[in-house]
């Protein structure tokens, strides 16, 4: 259709939709007698769909929804991080066997606090969701991000899961719902991993800071530009070259409906309900996996002298065994075993690296200095971006899509882009003369 | 008989209407092969009988739901006598997008300008005849809830299905849309299998549209390469 696109000057479809309404219009303004008064909701359909203004206030107000989300959670999610941490030690200091006191401490307790620090965040931000939706914003927010999104191959809906993409991708995932079709909605979630995560910003932070010196900062930022340019090219790709995706998008025809107050009764109800629902499915997967990889991490248990030593374990032989793998980016088994942890949540790179290396927090950044050089650590970053999801992520993932074969796909094509791109950036950076 | 389809976006008072028009008397069933509910009912005026048929409520007729694909189809290959277009009048500007659809498919078109009460309430008023006359249908005020102009409608109707007048309205698409649309019409009316069972017109615009449902139907035409050449 590129030839009538040429000659109509935009999408057909589109094109003969507006003349229609230009019709319709002109129609209407002779037809109207006497005047229509206007109402609350056409006034704030002038500020919020204004073709000017509509997209900076959108962007305000999603803005002070994201801030409300992590910064309101952020102590409470702190205190059950702490309130677990405590558990563990106590459950450490009270059962004699050791290895029960570390499956306690370390697996359950742990897993449970691993799983629980994520409600807050979550129950925060549905009920912020439930705010802009029950009163009829979340309508007009699509609306005025539709135009820019469709040329990139994604719905209008998709624009608020990509954003929250940025805070968490669970919540982001969720928000997908939203989206009516299903191959849009999939299309959403697929990509949204992508948006770079609260949670991969201290690795940023770690590795740029011991690696890039000055440029620390604009390692750090080019690592969310990066994400967002990757998900826009994956979105066309996979819409042109996947059966599924393929095939034309819904014209965006929806009601607006009237503005409401809505009721604190039903914003309570649907962060309860979508909460909950968080809750039973992906926190069961997080937890079990959560306890799985803390079996691998002390085991085999007298080789690791009870969990002590992690270069003994199961995860540092996982680590060694894939090192020839990754030796081409410049890693070695330490970044793989770290990268193995993240997938449990992606900060916990950070911690690992501080136990592989048997050093304290202020000694971290020279430790790591020795580990990478400017160019492998940028690539380690660009990893830690984009490889496979975190584990609840992808609990979740498996949760929205219903699907093995899209999670499974999510994991794969995240792994393979991930290693593209990572190989991409040593490359590039050896041809360039750097080491 | 007179067939009559009674079609309209939803929540704009259709099936009050069809159960004022019938009694609400009606056939319940299912349309053939699809999970979607059909009415049909009966109505005699001043000697005329009727057969109501009840479309599934729908904003276009684009075909990409089953909703739309029902009453598309019912109106292209089943043609109605009338169809009865039921029209929000507190949203008219988002009705008349289905309405000036069911003309471009050249259908026998009634408008009733329903809710006309609330459009008042709201502190304006449509002229009917104003409309009526740039539309080229017949357009009447109706407010179902009161059965307001339900004899009213019932007379266009019947005088719709004798006269079978069709709207002269042609939307302007521009001078590039229109050049296309003639010549992909040139080609539609050397297939008498397409030009005799759909209105050319709307075929030609459909094509450029890229309905998925439209470019199927022309893919089985000798023509269907030259089409091809012009919609590529």
């Amino acid at each position: 259709m590129s030839g009538l696109k040429a000659e109509l000057g935009e999408e057909p479809e589109a094109y003969f939709v507006e003349k229609r309404y230009e019709f319709i219009k002109r129609v209407v303004s002779r037809v109207f007698k006497g005047k229509r008064r206007l109402t609350l909701s056409d006034l704030l359909d002038r500020v919020f769909l204004h073709r000017g203004l509509g997209i900076p206030i959108f962007l305000a107000l999603w803005w002070a929804l994201f801030r409300f989300t992590f910064d309101v959670s952020a102590p409470l999610s702190d205190a059950i991080d702490m309130f677990f941490g405590w558990l563990g030690d106590v459950a450490r200091d009270g059962i004699a066997n050791p290895w029960l006191a570390s499956f306690v401490a370390d697996g359950i307790c742990a897993g449970f606090g691993s799983v629980l620090v994520f409600i807050p965040p979550i129950f925060f931000l549905f009920f912020g969701l439930a705010i802009l939706e029950d009163s009829g914003y979340l309508a007009r927010a699509a609306f005025v991000m539709d135009r820019a999104l469709y040329k990139l191959g994604l719905h209008g809906r998709s624009f608020i899961p990509m954003l929250l993409g940025f805070g968490c991708n669970i919540p982001g995932v969720m928000a997908c719902r939203t989206i009516e079709r299903e191959e849009d909605r999939i299309l959403t979630i697929l990509v949204n991993p992508l948006m770079s995560c609260s949670a991969r910003l201290p690795v940023y932070v770690l590795i740029g800071g011991a690696v890039l010196g000055a440029y620390a900062a604009a390692g750090v930022y080019s690592m969310y530009i990066l994400g967002i340019a990757l998900a826009v090219c994956m979105a066309l790709l996979f819409r042109h070259t996947i059966p599924y995706f393929k095939g034309r998008r819904s014209m965006f025809i929806m009601e607006l409906p009237v503005y409401t107050r809505p009721t604190l009764r039903s914003l309570l109800r649907h962060m309860y309900e979508r909460g909950v629902l968080f809750l039973r499915k992906a926190g069961t997967i997080i937890f079990s996996v959560m306890v799985v990889v803390w079996f691998l991490a002390t085991h085999p248990w007298s080789a690791t002298a009870g969990g002590e030593l992690v270069e003994n374990s199961y995860v540092a032989m996982l680590g060694k065994a894939l090192e020839p793998l990754v030796r081409p980016l410049g890693f070695d088994w330490r970044a793989v075993a770290a990268l193995f942890f993240g997938f449990l949540a992606k900060e916990i790179v950070v911690e690992t690296f501080g136990i592989l290396l048997g050093v304290e927090e202020q000694a971290l950044t020279s430790a790591i200095a020795q580990l990478f050089t400017p160019v492998t650590g940028l690539a380690f970053m660009a990893f830690t971006l984009i490889y496979m999801p975190c584990v609840a992520t992808i609990g979740v993932i498996y949760r929205e899509t219903n699907s093995v074969k899209w999670t499974v796909f999510t994991v794969v094509y995240g792994l393979l882009l991930a290693y593209a791109v990572a190989f991409v950036i040593v490359s590039v950076g050896h041809a360039l003369g750097y080491p | 008989m007179i067939r009559v389809a009674l079609i309209g976006n939803p929540n704009v008072g259709k099936s009050l209407i069809f159960n004022n028009l019938t009694g609400g008397r009606a056939h319940v069933g299912n349309w053939p092969g699809k999970t979607v509910e059909k009415k049909v009912g009966k109505c005699v005026h001043k000697g005329v009988e009727m057969e109501i048929i009840d479309l599934p409520g729908v904003y276009s007729l684009t075909a990409r739901s089953v909703d739309e694909l029902i009453a598309r189809d019912f109106i292209v290959e089943e043609k109605p006598d009338v169809v009865v277009d039921i029209a929000d009048a507190s949203n008219l500007e988002r009705n008349l997008y289905l309405t000036v659809q069911l003309i471009e498919l050249e259908a026998n078109v009634v408008v009733a300008l329903n809710k006309s009460d609330l459009a008042m309430d709201m502190g304006y008023e449509i002229d009917a005849d104003e409309l009526s006359r740039l539309l080229g249908v017949p357009v009447v005020p109706t407010v179902a809830t009161t059965k307001q102009g339900m004899e009213e409608l019932k007379d266009a109707i019947v005088k719709a299905a004798r006269e079978r007048k069709k709207s002269p309205l042609k939307i302007d698409y521009g001078r590039r849309a229109e050049a296309l649309i003639e010549r992909l019409e040139e080609l539609i009316r050397k297939d008498p299998m397409l030009s005799q069972r759909y209105p050319t017109r709307w075929l030609a615009v459909r094509l450029l549209e890229g309905d998925e449902d439209v470019l199927r139907k022309v893919r089985g035409s000798a023509v269907w390469p030259e089409v091809a050449e012009v919609i590529r």
